[in-house]
């Protein structure tokens, strides 16, 4: 791999996507977006359908283009980036090949790279392993549950070692028991890998749970309106759910997404970031 | 029940549909583009074979006699029937192929009604399903059609008090008995369509089986009767045409199509101008299905584009 | 596993229970109001015809399978290639796609006679040829579909990977359109066993099931007509079991819950 100069993993200036731009139904999906993100640091993108949080994340993705502004992906352009395999990435839908095994899966960013046989299964066992599916390795995607199926992807979006690791709403079609197991299990392999992590999300409890920084978004058009820190540290379990930090930064998303959702007269701040 | 999978389930079709009738509209004229296109180059294709059958050696006959050119076939349909006819073979194949899609409708109406009811009984009882079923489906994968030539040799002895069973009927059974299977299994599957919750709700409701079947299974089953209609009309053209060639039953396109190839040697390009006029029947009835389709579909939500 | 034995048996009796009041029905039907074979033979007829001549019926089917079977390969390899080229190149799609839909109700059989022109009528050659056109277009829809149907989600995941559109195709496409594969075969193969069948009544070679379904019809042997007819129902189903048995077999996963 090769070794950057910025120590950044994401840096974002003057962002803008707009769909059909010129047209009657022009949508502005991303104003003018700055956003800076450390490495090894976990980004969540928050905000209400529409608020453009998984356009930003396919922009940094280069699964679509910016319509102006600069984006730069550990000192890349997102193309360079995605042909480096500098990132992994996580889907709502585990996206999983139903005719492949679960050790296939995992393996197939790898065999796309072209790695012999023989080390592509040890990676994917040892990737298996930390998701603490390794006795399914021989099973098929179907015979496994959503948490499960969900637990095989990331596996795979950390198959190539990527810098980076892209989610969107990764948790978002799990219960809620198996979302919160899923969130610890995230947080250990967070730990145990040192990925940068953009993690796009629904729910203001996730974000406060996992991030460093959670950024709030607004819709129409889609921008950032507030970047909330989170200082909950790096030791975070079960407990922390129950701490009063925790409930302190929830708040403060929670009126950080109500002063813009909650539309005029609601709150006269809005306060650019 | 998984074997079932012969008639097509309403996934998600190929063609892109967005709302909006003129939308719709525009998709098809462009589509009419294309397909012209394609007939096009089938027509330059034909021409180059042949052309290039005077130079190379074609593991088929190029000869006038077997593959005339194009204008000699659109020439032939101005042609009369028989010598001194007034009649031209257009207006003959016209006629028969019109007399087919009557039989064919027929065949189709009677196909359909016996399969919704037979559909609507295999829902309401389960004995019925479980007995029924799997021949439907069988039946499917069977050549019932080597059947035509004994319904004819049946039909012509047949007497139901003061109607003479004729060979028309015969075909017309053909038809429908085609038509009828693809039918009654999209339609079973239609009917247990609805969603457990869905039937919760009607039976919340002390709702009779009647009205569930008529207010919640009949349209819940639409999306999948509509892919079942078209595979139905399909079977009935073909079974009509079919059932026409293998009985020899006077009047119809099918046994036009014999007749024809029989005179290649006198007039090689009259058989081509039958062929036209069946592929025009299928043309038209699928044209026809395809209204049916947005018809019935009006109130459905259109597929996103892909 | 006794338990699933009787789930089992409870599928299996009540079409058997059927099967058998329905030819029960027709035997007694027969005799009892003394109906001239013409009009229908009784079952023991048919079934003394069939049994009689076991030989000739094995031959008889040999002769239109192998014509279906032909037919089937070459719609199908025919088939293959064209859903490869439309999957790549939008206008062979934008070409195939109406011809397609419009053929649906066309009697392509109806090509049979110019078939039998261009190459000669006294071989199997037209025979497999029209066959190999009606099998051909159920082949190439499905096909088509299972290449160009795949979810949007896994593309990205690809596009993500940073594979090449040949990988895409190696890996996800080709994989993905296999169950659209055999939803097509289990519509061909049993349009294959009809095709190559109602082909015969075209004239040509005599030796097939339309053709002694046809003669014998014609000379009043009815018992052995029906026989011939039983013979065809059975090479159709043959068609059609192998290649369930095939699906089942190299497709697993068909018919699971997909993975969310």
């Amino acid at each position: 791999m090769t070794i950057t100069t910025s120590n950044l993993a994401v840096e974002a200036t003057g962002v803008w996507k707009v769909f059909n731009e010129g047209q009657a139904n022009e949508v502005t999906a991303l104003q003018d977006v700055n956003l800076s993100v450390d490495t090894g640091e976990f980004i969540s993108l928050i905000g209400p359908s529409g608020c453009g949080k998984s356009t930003l994340l396919r922009v940094i993705a280069d699964l679509t283009e910016a319509t102006r502004g600069e984006m730069k992906v550990a000192g890349h352009t997102p193309h360079e980036a995605r042909e480096q395999q500098l990132y992994g990435m996580a889907f709502q839908q585990a996206a999983l090949f139903e005719w492949r095994t679960v050790r296939r899966n995992v393996e197939l960013p790898l065999e796309l790279q072209g790695w012999d046989k023989d080390k592509r299964k040890d990676r994917a066992m040892e990737l298996l392993d930390m998701v603490q599916l390794a006795d399914f390795a021989e099973h098929r995607p179907w015979e496994l549950s959503g948490g499960m199926q969900q637990r095989v992807a990331i596996a795979r979006s950390l198959a190539v070692d990527p810098t980076i690791l892209l989610m969107d709403e990764p948790f978002g079609a799990l219960d809620e028991m198996t979302r919160e197991r899923m969130q610890n299990e995230l947080l250990r392999i967070r730990k145990e890998t040192g990925k940068s992590i953009i993690f796009v999300t629904h729910s203001i409890p996730e974000a406060v749970y996992l991030s460093d920084r959670v950024v709030v978004m607004s819709p129409r058009p889609g921008r950032i309106t507030d970047i909330v820190p989170v200082p909950l540290g790096d030791a975070r379990d079960e407990d922390t759910r129950e701490a009063d930090e925790f409930f302190d930064a929830v708040t403060a998303v929670r009126e950080a997404l109500r002063g813009h959702v909650g539309g005029a007269g609601a709150r006269a701040k809005v306060g650019e970031v | 029940m998984s074997n079932a999978a012969t008639i097509e389930r309403p996934a998600p079709s190929g063609a892109s549909r967005s709302s909006g009738m003129a939308r719709r509209m525009k998709n098809g004229g462009i589509s009419l583009l294309w397909a012209l296109a394609g007939v096009g180059l089938v027509v330059i294709m034909w021409e180059l074979v042949k052309w290039l059958g005077n130079y190379i050696p074609m593991p088929f006959n190029t000869s006038d006699m077997t593959m005339p050119h194009v204008w000699t076939m659109v020439a032939a349909m101005g042609e009369p029937e028989v010598r001194g006819s007034e009649n031209t073979v257009l207006d003959a194949v016209i006629s028969a192929a019109l007399r087919s899609l009557m039989l064919a409708v027929g065949g189709f109406i009677i196909g359909v009604a016996v399969g919704l009811l037979l559909a609507v009984i295999m829902q309401r009882f389960l004995f019925a399903e479980r007995g029924l079923l799997p021949f439907v489906i069988a039946s499917q994968t069977v050549p019932l059609i080597a059947l035509a030539p004994l319904i004819v040799g049946i039909g012509n002895r047949i007497e139901i008090g003061p109607v003479k069973w004729t060979t028309t009927y015969s075909v017309m059974f053909i038809a429908a008995y085609l038509a009828f299977f693809p039918l009654s299994v999209g339609a079973l599957r239609g009917l247990q369509a609805p969603s457990p919750t869905s039937l919760e709700l009607m039976r919340s409701y002390a709702a009779s089986p009647g009205q569930t079947t008529r207010k919640l299974r009949f349209p819940s089953s639409i999306p999948y009767l509509v892919p079942a209609l078209k595979v139905s009309a399909a079977a009935a053209v073909v079974g009509t045409v079919v059932a026409e060639i293998s009985t020899g039953v006077r009047g119809g396109i099918g046994r036009l199509l014999i007749e024809y190839a029989r005179q290649i040697t006198s007039q090689p390009a009259k058989v081509y101008v039958a062929v036209f006029g069946a592929i025009a029947l299928g043309l038209l009835v699928a044209a026809l299905v395809t209204a049916l389709d947005v018809y019935l579909t009006r109130n459905l939500p259109k597929e996103k584009n892909a | 596993m006794s338990s699933q034995t009787a789930d089992r048996l409870k599928f299996v009796w009540p079409p058997v229970l059927i099967a058998l009041l329905f030819l029960g029905a027709w035997q007694l039907l027969v005799v009892v109001r003394e109906i001239e074979p013409f009009l229908l033979p009784a079952p023991s007829l048919i079934a003394e015809n069939f049994f009689g001549d076991l030989a000739l019926m094995w031959e008889t089917a040999y002769y239109t399978g192998t014509t279906a079977f032909l037919g089937l390969l070459f719609g199908t390899i025919a088939g293959l290639v064209m859903a490869l080229l439309a999957q790549r190149f939008v206008v062979v799609n934008n070409l195939i796609t109406p011809l397609a839909a419009g053929l649906a109700a066309v009697p392509i059989i109806a090509l049979t006679p110019i078939l039998n022109n261009m190459f000669s009528i006294t071989s199997r050659t037209p025979r497999v040829l029209v066959t190999a056109i009606i099998v051909f277009f159920p082949m190439l829809v499905n096909v088509t579909r299972g290449l160009i149907q795949v979810q949007p989600v896994q593309l990205e995941l690809m596009r993500s990977m940073n594979a090449q559109p040949r990988t895409v195709l190696r890996v996800l496409r080709i994989p993905n359109a296999i169950p659209f594969f055999f939803t097509g075969m289990k519509v061909a193969a049993p349009l294959a066993v009809i095709a190559a069948l109602v082909a015969e009544y075209f004239g040509g070679p005599q030796q097939g099931l339309g053709s002694r379904i046809a003669s014998s019809a014609a000379n009043t042997a009815y018992g052995r007509a029906w026989a011939y007819v039983v013979a065809a129902i059975i090479t159709g189903l043959v068609f059609y079991l192998i290649v369930l048995a095939v699906e089942r077999w190299t497709t697993p996963w068909t018919g699971r819950t997909r993975s969310a």
